[in-house]
């Protein structure tokens, strides 16, 4: 009986869908010959069209123009180099940002540029001395990443080979770095790098050579096996031994089931997003493409989930930084908001959001900060610096 | 002597075209004192013996002084003039002849605008006055009429130094690959007369850009005197204001999601006014993407050389009798490289 009314059933619904209609009364679909090709490239610009003249107003051409001339690289220094790398970039012209923001004082670096996209941007008050003093404490000295001063648009070569093989400097977005600088790693702590590919990050955090132990993880398999190659090339083999480095290929978004909950001091998330200064130029695999709409969805869900194993894997009291290379603010400060919600409800973690403000104040003189930000740092792209989009946020876990 | 001078400008004046010696004449009038030793050159200096009469025609009057002030210039201005004519032909030739000056005057021209054009233009002093009263001829033939021949004359003098076939050929190029019409070539003539002097492939190479990257169409183009501004300051504006959101290519229907700005508006344009108005962007800004479009530009130019090139290395290899079809194309290159390989 209950065979046959399942058969009934499954007739129905069968019939739903191949109802047979004949020819004569098919709607015939236009030819593709006539609708305009679109390149992903092209869709991401008129996307980034809609949904960034909305969020950024007025502050939309400049940053698009931005996006649409060539990037600005930093040279991010290789301590492990046996050539005097620092004193062939400083013949070259440029400046180690991080350094000489350091040294500057503290009153005149918040007070003596004006950025352009200052109108708004609410530094004016005066911040005090031993909160900046403090940040500028923490800042790992070992960092050190050169650019090219504002207005200069000469270029680094490719770094080559020293004398002893590796490569004297490692050439990345200088605003990478500073999710980087801001996450503070101490002396003796223990670092989770949970989508560390292509690697420029991670080896920025093997700089501060203050790391224990760093885990380095990244679902895909074969970006793990390039940044396993940058690592090679960049580092002494002693430092890339099993009691230092993991590196691993897991999906990140399940990282309850290594059961390595609760023990980082810090974790970084670098989760992937629409990369929107690449999906621009870069055709090949772009996610702009019609056949990754679904993948291009899920996005804000996957970056969740990503921040929620990171919350779960950092200790109490550590804490998680959040980074993407999107301006998107569904991915960048939704997805901070509903994980630190989520968190909270499902889990029973209570995480709050650090104030990095002292920090960005030590750097808006290279980079161009987002205005009117309410979680996190947003760099955004300049023609004068053309660094970014990079969206940072740090969280600490409460409980 | 003098006489002579005085009657070339008559004469020269209805060769011309009647109205313009109608004109010519009028202005003439204006002049008072020109016109009367036009006159008196004319009149009184009957004796002068028939063969100077007609060596004198042929060559021009020599240029003294005398004449100078005799033609209606100022003391002052003839002392220029004269010093200039030394001064470029030197010692080579002994005679100066002033048919030149008075196939300028012939067409209408003041004798201060005659200094500023000699000034502009200084190799205009060794062209012969019959060669350059038919580079006039021909301007006027090309379209130029009256009042506009001598604004263009007097703003780019140079053009009179171009051979008439030249310009003709330069004329007919522009017509023919970028399809203006005969009133909008006129235009261009009056209103740009430099292209005339400039690579006629640049030319082409502007005008594609501004017609298929742009989407702007002839009229428009001759209304913003798009032939005026380098290819350079062309890009490097409509790259910026496309970049940033403000400019887009119509489809093949004309549409465009936004209104685009027109480009006689934001064309000529002071740099300011281009900033507040059109880019609403710095100053910094813009110097910054003109140095990078500047080497953008630069790069892409290098690959499609790169490329030629290996074009040419194809065609070496394979088919010769392809480059000897194309030799015509190609202007002399193709046929030095078949030959040097025999």
């Amino acid at each position: 009986m209950a065979v046959q009314t399942n058969t009934r059933v499954l007739l129905n619904k069968v019939r739903g869908i191949l109802q047979f209609i004949q020819k004569r009364h098919r709607v015939k679909t236009k030819w593709a010959a006539t609708s305009p090709k679109l390149s992903a490239t092209d869709l991401a610009l008129q996307n980034h069209d809609v949904m960034y003249n909305m969020q950024l107003g007025e502050l939309w051409p400049s940053v698009r123009v931005g996006l649409l001339t060539e990037q600005k690289y930093g040279a991010l220094v290789n301590n492990f180099s046996c050539d005097d790398t620092v004193m062939y970039l400083q013949s070259l012209g440029c400046q180690d940002f991080i350094a000489s923001s350091l040294h500057m004082e503290g009153s005149k670096a918040a007070d003596s540029v004006i950025p352009p996209y200052s109108e708004s941007l609410q530094f004016d008050q005066p911040i005090e001395g031993t909160y900046t003093d403090l940040t500028r404490a923490s800042i790992s000295p070992n960092v050190k990443c050169f650019v090219f001063p504002k207005g200069d648009i000469s270029r680094f070569k490719p770094a080559r080979p020293d004398s002893c093989g590796y490569l004297s400097y490692y050439l990345m977005d200088a605003a990478s770095v500073l999710p980087v600088l801001a996450l503070n790693v101490q002396k003796g702590q223990s670092v989770l790098d949970l989508c560390a590919a292509p690697g420029g990050k991670t080896l920025a955090l093997l700089q501060t050579q203050a790391i224990r132990f760093l885990w380095a993880n990244d679902w895909s398999g074969s970006r793990m096996s390039r940044l396993q190659r940058t690592l090679k090339s960049c580092l002494p083999s002693e430092l890339c031994s099993e009691d230092n480095l993991c590196i691993t290929s897991l999906d990140g978004r399940k990282w309850q089931e290594v059961g390595e909950n609760g023990t980082f001091d810090k974790v970084l998330v670098d989760v992937p997003c629409t990369t929107d200064r690449h999906s621009l130029v870069e055709e090949d695999n772009n996610i702009f493409s019609r056949s990754r709409t679904k993948e291009k969805q899920s996005l804000p869900l996957c970056q969740t989930q990503l921040l929620l194993s990171a919350l779960q894997a950092v200790r109490v009291g550590g804490e998680v930084m959040y980074s993407t290379c999107t301006l998107s603010q569904l991915q960048n400060q939704c997805v901070v908001e509903q994980a630190m919600s989520l968190a909270k409800e499902e889990l029973g973690i209570s995480a709050e959001v650090v104030d990095l403000q002292p920090f960005t104040a030590l750097f808006q003189d290279t980079f161009y900060f987002a205005p009117d930000m309410n979680v996190g740092v947003m760099v955004l792209p300049h023609l004068t610096a053309n660094f970014g989009p990079i969206y940072f946020c740090k969280l600490r876990r409460l409980s | 002597m003098s006489r002579i001078c005085g009657q070339q400008v008559v004469r020269w004046s209805l060769r011309l075209s009647p109205s313009l010696a109608l004109k010519s004449a009028a202005r003439a009038e204006q002049n008072a004192r020109q016109f009367a030793f036009a006159c008196r050159m004319l009149c009184s200096h009957a004796h002068e013996s028939q063969t100077s009469r007609a060596s004198a025609q042929q060559h021009g009057s020599e240029l003294t002084l005398r004449i100078l002030l005799d033609l209606g210039f100022t003391e002052t201005q003839a002392e220029q003039v004269y010093e200039g004519v030394t001064r470029s032909l030197g010692k080579r030739s002994t005679t100066h002849d002033t048919s030149t000056i008075t196939a300028l005057l012939a067409l209408g021209l003041n004798s201060s605008s005659i200094v500023k054009v000699f000034d502009k233009c200084p190799a205009l002093y060794t062209e012969k006055g019959a060669v350059v009263q038919q580079r006039m001829q021909n301007l006027c033939k090309l379209g130029l009429v009256e009042g506009s021949i001598q604004r263009v004359i007097s703003y780019r003098p140079q053009i009179l130094t171009l051979p008439a076939k030249k310009v003709n050929a330069a004329v007919q190029y522009i017509r023919t690959k970028c399809l203006f019409t005969a009133q909008q070539m006129r235009d261009i003539l009056r209103d740009s007369p430099e292209v005339m002097e400039e690579d006629l492939k640049h030319l082409e190479l502007k005008f594609q850009y501004a017609y298929f990257r742009m989407g702007v169409k002839q009229a428009e183009m001759v209304k913003a005197k798009l032939f005026k501004v380098s290819m350079e300051e062309l890009r490097c504006r409509h790259c910026f204001l496309e970049r940033r959101g403000f400019y887009q290519t119509p489809d093949k229907k004309g549409q465009t999601l936004i209104v685009n700005p027109k480009l006689k508006d934001f064309l000529f344009t002071p740099e300011d006014v281009f900033l507040s108005q059109f880019a609403m962007a710095t100053k910094e800004e813009l110097d910054m993407f003109r140095k990078l479009i500047a080497r953008e530009d630069e790069e892409k130019g290098k690959m499609l050389e790169y490329g030629d090139i290996e074009e040419d290395k194809e065609e070496d290899e394979g088919e010769e009798d392809l480059t000897d079809f194309r030799r015509g194309n190609m202007g002399h290159m193709g046929y030095e490289r078949n030959k040097r390989k025999r």
